[in-house]
């Protein structure tokens, strides 16, 4: 699966930065989107859904970072070129909400609002909720509609196998 | 392992690609030869979902949740049988389903009641509405966080929970007469990897050989497709998109499955383009051995986790690993399988669940050795109050997939 290859870095770190000025408007001290058109218009990643959860974090404030399958991190690393010094691998026995929540702390986030992509799906949300119940979760829409994400793209699929 | 969707979709320019070719070569005659296999498929029955339904309802008492929600996918497909999206399905505690549906629309099936709701008012307020505002509302695991998002500012009093001790409590424990479709999936795929493993050639690229895997599907009256990896490409899980024309004393890797009724297949096959060497032969009989080890280990009461462990053991002692290293096993040794490729619940260390008869699994320990090749046995298997059974018959040796 190709990526884009007419988008630089350059673009997908403007991108990001526009929605870090979006989170700041909205309140919101980072959003979580997990694979989708969301994480492909802002990273250049695409990534099929699977059970195995696959995620950016984008802080308002520091570089983004990565949680992901940790036998596919060979993989991940070819697609991913924004954020690559951060990439959080969860081995299978592992919780990847842990490993979200600690991305989100090492950013500073511990309390406050976090925005959602509102096509995550639940069980992912649900998984980061427990671990962290002070924070106050929101959907994500505003800001991403604000920063003029394209959510047109749809979810790349399948891919997530094993 | 299950890509199909991958394939598809994401990969359909090159299927196309492969289509197009095959339309201007004829088909080998191996996949020519192949004939529908759907002749005396029973379908899920009415009686078999409402019993279904009866169970969702017994497990929300025990689990405390007033009625379980749906947005569309498997688990909606597994309790009504339809395939409806764009609306939403609610099974209470107590009581009929409800369909939220956009106005205009119809529900996916006549049972239960139709609420329909104007695109400007969204279906949100109609659900709490249906719940009378109050109670705790079990949300099926892929729904969408904006259905949640929705639901808790129309009614801050409810308490919103995961619906997968119902959906997983059900699914996970297959009837006879899901077995008896898994089993005509798993049938169907072993024909159609029979078939195009009898058309390997020189040169042919892995891309060929997935399009041929296709195009037995459709001889056989089902749609599936296959991951094809070849040589050192084969060590990848989820393969690679590198071009990969085959050569003699290659491995050959081939993963996947079909769909019957919605149930889903899922079987790989290892074997070597040529003369297998001493190296592919050893460690290939090392994957059959821990493959091996986790069917022993699969009995009823075992834990889920107790399954990955015998197969692990097999690779580590052996010297590869420990635990997720590779060389050898990078990931848990399978998943639960029926209406979805992959489903609850995991045969993966930390996971304490036991194995219940009617549980169906893969058991794919896979080994992998970067930069050389991976070896992969998938066979798919039900618990039985014996022990383990498996829907196909396990390679019985490199040179032989198939038993």
């Amino acid at each position: 699966m190709q990526q884009t290859t007419e988008i630089t870095e350059a673009t997908y770190k403007e991108r990001i930065g526009k929605l870090q000025q979006a989170m700041k408007e909205f309140g919101l001290e980072a959003i979580v989107i997990e694979s989708g058109a969301a994480m492909t218009y802002l990273t250049g990643v695409r990534w099929g859904r699977s059970e195995r959860t696959f995620a950016v974090v984008l802080p308002a404030k520091g570089g983004p970072a990565w949680v992901l399958p940790g036998f596919e991190e060979m993989r991940a690393r070819e697609l991913i070129h924004v954020g690559e010094n951060d990439i959080r691998v969860w081995q299978e026995d592992d919780s990847p909400y842990q490993r979200i929540v600690e991305a989100l702390k090492d950013r500073g986030v511990t309390s406050g609002r976090i925005g959602i992509d509102e096509s995550t799906r639940f069980f992912i949300f649900d998984g980061i909720r427990k671990l962290a119940p002070k924070i106050e979760y929101a959907g994500a829409q505003a800001a991403l509609k604000a920063a003029g994400v394209d959510l047109t793209q749809g979810v790349g699929r399948g891919r997530g196998g094993r | 392992m299950n890509r199909r969707t991958f394939v598809v979709s994401a990969a359909a320019a090159l299927v196309g690609r492969a289509a197009a070719q095959q339309a201007a070569a004829p088909l080998p005659e191996a996949i020519r030869n192949l004939k529908p296999m759907l002749d005396g498929i029973k379908p899920i029955a009415d009686d078999e979902r409402h019993a279904r339904m009866e169970k969702a309802r017994a497990l929300m008492v025990e689990n405390k949740l007033s009625a379980i929600l749906c947005e569309g996918g498997t688990s909606l497909y597994y309790y009504t049988g339809s395939r409806h999206n764009g609306g939403m399905w609610m099974l209470p505690a107590k009581g009929d389903p409800v369909w939220f549906v956009p106005e205009g629309r119809e529900a996916g099936t006549r049972l239960g009641e139709v609420r329909s709701y104007g695109e400007a008012e969204g279906p949100y307020k109609k659900v709490v509405q249906a719940l009378k505002g109050a109670g705790r509302l079990g949300i099926e695991e892929r729904a969408r966080f904006a259905v949640f998002d929705g639901l808790r500012k129309e009614a801050p009093a409810m308490e919103f929970a995961s619906a997968d001790a119902v959906t997983i409590g059900c699914r996970a424990i297959k009837s006879p007469a899901e077995l008896a479709l898994m089993q005509r999936a798993n049938d169907i795929t072993i024909a159609a990897y029979q078939a195009a493993l009898a058309c390997l050639r020189e040169g042919m690229t892995n891309r060929d050989l997935s399009g041929l895997i296709s195009a037995a599907y459709r001889a056989l009256g089902t749609q599936g497709a296959a991951m094809a990896n070849f040589g050192k490409y084969s060590a990848f899980p989820h393969g690679s998109i590198q071009p990969q024309p085959l050569r003699e004393g290659d491995i050959v890797l081939i993963d996947d499955g079909c769909t019957v009724e919605g149930y889903q297949s899922d079987i790989t096959r290892t074997t070597v383009f040529g003369k297998p060497n001493k190296r592919q032969t050893e460690i290939w009989n090392l994957e059959r051995k821990a493959q091996d080890a986790a069917l022993a280990a699969a009995k009823p009461g075992a834990t889920c986790e107790s399954v990955d462990a015998a197969a692990r053991k097999t690779i580590v002692d052996y010297g590869f690993g420990p635990g997720y290293k590779v060389p050898g096993l990078p990931h848990r040794t399978g998943h639960g399988i029926g209406l979805d490729g992959h489903e609850w619940t995991y045969l993966v260390k930390g996971n304490k669940t036991k194995l219940r008869p009617g549980m169906c699994f893969s058991d794919e320990p896979m080994i992998a050795i970067y930069g050389e090749f991976g070896i992969r046995l998938e066979d798919c298997f039900y618990v039985t109050e014996d022990g383990a059974k498996t829907f196909t018959k396990q390679s019985p040796a490199i040179d032989r997939p198939f038993g």
